[in-house]
């Protein structure tokens, strides 16, 4: 039995020696990878995937999805992008209040819709996502913005290191991250989300309050799209309505090779960044590859379809292993 | 436990003229149910009669459109799980409701988690699940998840998270219904003890022997109204069977004798090592043979192995002479064989479509015209099922989620003997389901029997196998233990060979 319960704790673990391995792999072909230099990039470049998979691992544990996120990400970068334009003299901070509302507005809506009339997420947030983009391409009018229109104080932001290794929008999904498994396993709130994905009819009769629950982690979901769309003006420097376009279903590769169970239930912050991290080092060690960034895509989807099957595996396995367990306690 | 300052014999709950409709349908016009504590009340009633809504009222999940309940004096507040759970109402469900993703401390502790500063204390949480485990009897442990459990080990977790937050009420809704007779005694005497600690315990059952070997009280609702309230002391099986149906009911197993024809089924030494060993053993045209044995022992997959749904590694079936072949339940269905399955709401039946749909699903070859099927004649066929079973429906396109129980049971019954198969594997075929409809279930199959079919039926209601089989086979651990015929089994030594045999050499 402890057995069993180690191996369910150490996914996270196995995941991170699987980062290790690429990693390695990646610098056998492409040897600055694995300089100091290369982990900086590596950082930089997942920091947003990063911390939208851990915005959307509560979702995800509750058993629902937020396709949303993408269209969030561009329209947050693209307001905050504006609003800096117009007012010079706004201060950073004022860009990580302004990015974060446009997604909390967003993930108000979703959490409405899913939680208090009950539709499924996956449509609701299909839904969302083309609202949000068709509202980005009608605010936004075919004005784009560049380095020359941003705040200089937030770009040197994005830029500066910690321990020379850790860019500062990837401390910030580390903080996120901390403070989300801390909150998903220590409290009741967390706890209850697991219980709602794991059984949701059970939830409500243990008298879990499921639509608090599912309606906060919608909020919280596009809060952090939100505050992802900051991060995302910090690393290109440049904004216009495609921003992110399409980029939600690598996020939700990214969770489910995290160990997320798409069934919900299971799955942690940290497996969600270590997903967000292994899908982007095989991206990388497919461009070093100098493989054509149409059949990266192809191979991002091939990624996910295997993450669902290991996770079926797994499942599977661990079912036939508890069975083996029963048969031997009864001989 | 201290807590409660109720004595054995106090009021706890006190029901009366409760009332709920949904929509046009009344589900409740009169319902009355006291409980006082230290008590195991039993409340019995067809499917239909009201007592999951009367349990449902309770948990919170309805509320009620009129009537007055009350909790030791004070009004009982309805409409919300929580309210109930804080007013001290746990409810066991028929289908365990545990989060099988979750360790079994936390299942216990869920919605109540034990905190230390601003975290959960998992520690206390731990000890604490295994201190209750170990009242319950059975030392299960709580850092173990919950999947992979058997139903009567989900049950005591549903136990402890009652005894966890000291609840005045337990509500045990056909607790019973999915166990072997071994868990029934285990459970019976978990329910002593919590009797004997005050809690006020109601217990729904459709197995009379047990509610009568255990309740102290007993209250029979019919047609969402309570027909009579006595002590057990005080009533008899008979007059408790007239109360819940409304008539004398002749006779539970209208035993007929058959003319046994020519071997039509016959298993050869049929071996998977994780679930079953060395399985032999032959069925007779008009021949109701009975798989006897425990929960677990082996015997639905067994009929799953024959039907070809699993595979199994060494030996044969041989139907009608003509070898099967393995893990292939076309080719099974093709030679007349037909297997209603244990679970009928996941595996039987398609809940969503209707009771035509249904009984037709597995005759379409027959009801085809030309390339589409001919909807005048799967009309003509499910009409004529449901009439042969008298299945009863408010309409006709409504899904068969709507239908109760014992009617969902033969609807898939009529859906494979609308197939007219030659033999009829049925799994557990009256759990959960009536007294009134158990007897229909019981002449059907008879008549099945009489007309011909070889009939393999599993069954863990031994009044039900020893009433309704020519031929039985014990099982325990995977293995054929015992056979006896219709005229040597009894009780007694079914129970002894499907338990330990050392065990009862001892007493």
């Amino acid at each position: 039995m402890h057995k069993l319960a180690l191996s369910f704790k150490n996914r996270e673990l196995s995941l991170l020696v699987i980062l290790v391995f690429t990693i390695g792999l990646t610098s056998l072909i492409n040897p600055r990878f694995i300089t100091g230099s290369g982990t900086r990039d590596l950082f930089s470049s997942t920091a947003v995937v990063a911390l939208l998979a851990i915005g959307i691992a509560p979702i995800v544990i509750m058993r629902h999805i937020d396709l949303s996120i993408s269209s969030t990400v561009g329209f947050s970068a693209w307001i905050v992008a504006a609003q800096c334009a117009a007012h010079p003299n706004y201060k950073v901070w004022q860009a990580f209040i302004i990015g974060p509302a446009v997604g909390l507005c967003v993930g108000i809506v979703n959490g409405l819709l899913v939680a208090g009339l009950r539709l499924p997420s996956l449509v609701v947030t299909l839904g969302t996502l083309y609202i949000v983009r068709g509202l980005d391409y009608v605010v936004s009018n075919s004005v784009d913005y560049n380095s020359q229109d941003l705040p200089k104080s937030l770009m040197k932001l994005g830029e500066t290191t910690y321990f020379g290794l850790v860019p500062f929008p990837f401390v910030l999904v580390i903080i996120f991250m901390i403070l989300a498994s801390l909150y998903m396993k220590f409290r009741k709130a967390g706890r209850d989300r697991y219980a709602i994905g794991s059984n949701p009819p059970a939830a409500e009769l243990v008298g879990i309050k499921v639509f608090r629950r599912t309606f906060l982690s919608f909020v919280f979901s596009g809060t952090t799209a939100g505050l992802a769309g900051v991060l995302y003006l910090m690393r290109f420097a440049q904004v216009d309505a495609t921003a992110f376009y399409g980029q939600e279903l690598a996020v939700v590769a990214a969770v489910v090779i995290g160990g997320i169970s798409i069934n919900g239930g299971i799955g942690t912050a940290q497996g969600a960044v270590i997903g967000a991290l292994l899908v982007q080092t095989i991206q990388g060690g497919l461009s070093a590859l100098g493989v054509d960034a149409f059949w990266k895509q192809a191979i991002n989807g091939a990624l996910l379809i295997v993450a669902l099957f290991s996770d079926r595996v797994l499942a599977r396995r661990s079912e036939r292993a508890l069975l083996a367990q029963r048969i031997k306690e009864r001989a | 436990m201290e807590s409660t300052v109720t004595s054995k014999g106090d009021l706890v709950l006190a029901i009366s003229g409760l009332q709920k409709r949904f929509g046009g349908a009344i589900a409740l016009s009169n319902a009355n149910l006291t409980i006082r504590a230290g008590e195991i009340h039993a409340l019995l009633g067809e499917n239909g009669a009201g007592k999951s809504t009367m349990l449902k009222i309770l948990a919170g999940v309805h509320t009620p459109d009129g009537g007055t309940l009350n909790l030791e004096g004070k009004p009982f507040i309805t409409g919300s799980t929580q309210t109930s759970i804080d007013q001290g109402i746990a409810v066991i469900y028929q289908e365990p409701s545990l989060f099988l993703d979750l360790t079994l401390a936390e299942n216990v502790f869920i919605g109540r988690q034990p905190m230390k500063g601003a975290k959960i204390d998992w520690n206390f949480a731990q000890e604490e699940s295994a201190r209750l485990f170990k009242q319950l009897g059975v030392e299960l442990d709580p850092k173990r998840i919950a999947r992979g459990l058997s139903i009567a080990d989900q049950q005591v977790v549903e136990i402890a998270k009652a005894l966890s937050m000291d609840a005045k009420v337990i509500l045990m809704d056909e607790p019973t219904a999915a166990l072997s007779s071994s868990e029934v005694d285990r459970l019976m005497t978990v329910m002593r003890s919590l009797r004997d600690s005050n809690k006020a315990v109601i217990f729904v059952s459709h197995r009379l022997d047990e509610v009568f070997a255990i309740s102290d009280f007993i209250t029979v609702m019919r047609d969402g109204a309570t027909v009579s309230e006595a002590k057990v002391g005080a009533t008899d099986l008979q007059k408790v069977i007239k109360d819940m149906v409304g008539r004398e009911l002749t006779e539970l197993f209208p035993k007929t004798e058959n003319k046994i024809g020519e071997v039509v089924l016959e298993v050869n030494d049929v071996t998977n090592p994780a679930y079953f060993r060395n399985i032999s053993f032959k069925v007779r045209k008009g021949e109701i043979v009975a798989l006897a044995g425990l929960v677990g022992s082996g015997r639905s997959e067994v009929a799953r192995a024959i039907f070809g749904i699993d595979d199994y590694e060494t030996g044969t079936v041989t139907v009608k002479g003509k070898l099967m072949a393995k893990n292939n339940p076309v080719t099974a269905m093709n030679q007349g064989m037909a297997l209603v399955p244990e679970d009928r709401r996941q595996q039987g039946l398609f809940m969503v479509a209707s009771v035509n749909k249904n009984i037709s699903m597995e005759s379409f070859g027959n009801l085809m015209k030309g390339l589409f099927i001919d909807f005048g004649k799967e009309r003509a066929l499910s009409e004529t099922w449901k009439q042969k079973l008298s299945i009863k429906y408010d309409n006709q396109r409504d899904p068969v989620e709507r239908l109760s129980g014992g009617n969902q049971q033969k609807t898939v019954l009529a859906k494979w003997l609308a197939t007219d198969p030659d033999i009829l594997i049925v799994d557990e075929p009256t759990r959960g389901i009536d007294v009134g409809t158990k007897a229909e279930v019981h002449r059907l199959l008879n008549q099945a029997a009489s007309e011909g079919k070889a009939i393999l039926m599993i069954s863990s209601e031994l009044p039900e196998v020893l009433g309704m089989a020519d031929r039985i086979i014990v099982m325990r651990e995977g293995r054929q233990v015992a056979e006896f015929s219709r005229s040597e089994a009894t009780q007694e030594k079914v129970i002894a060979a499907a338990t330990s045999s050392a065990k009862v050499g001892a007493n």
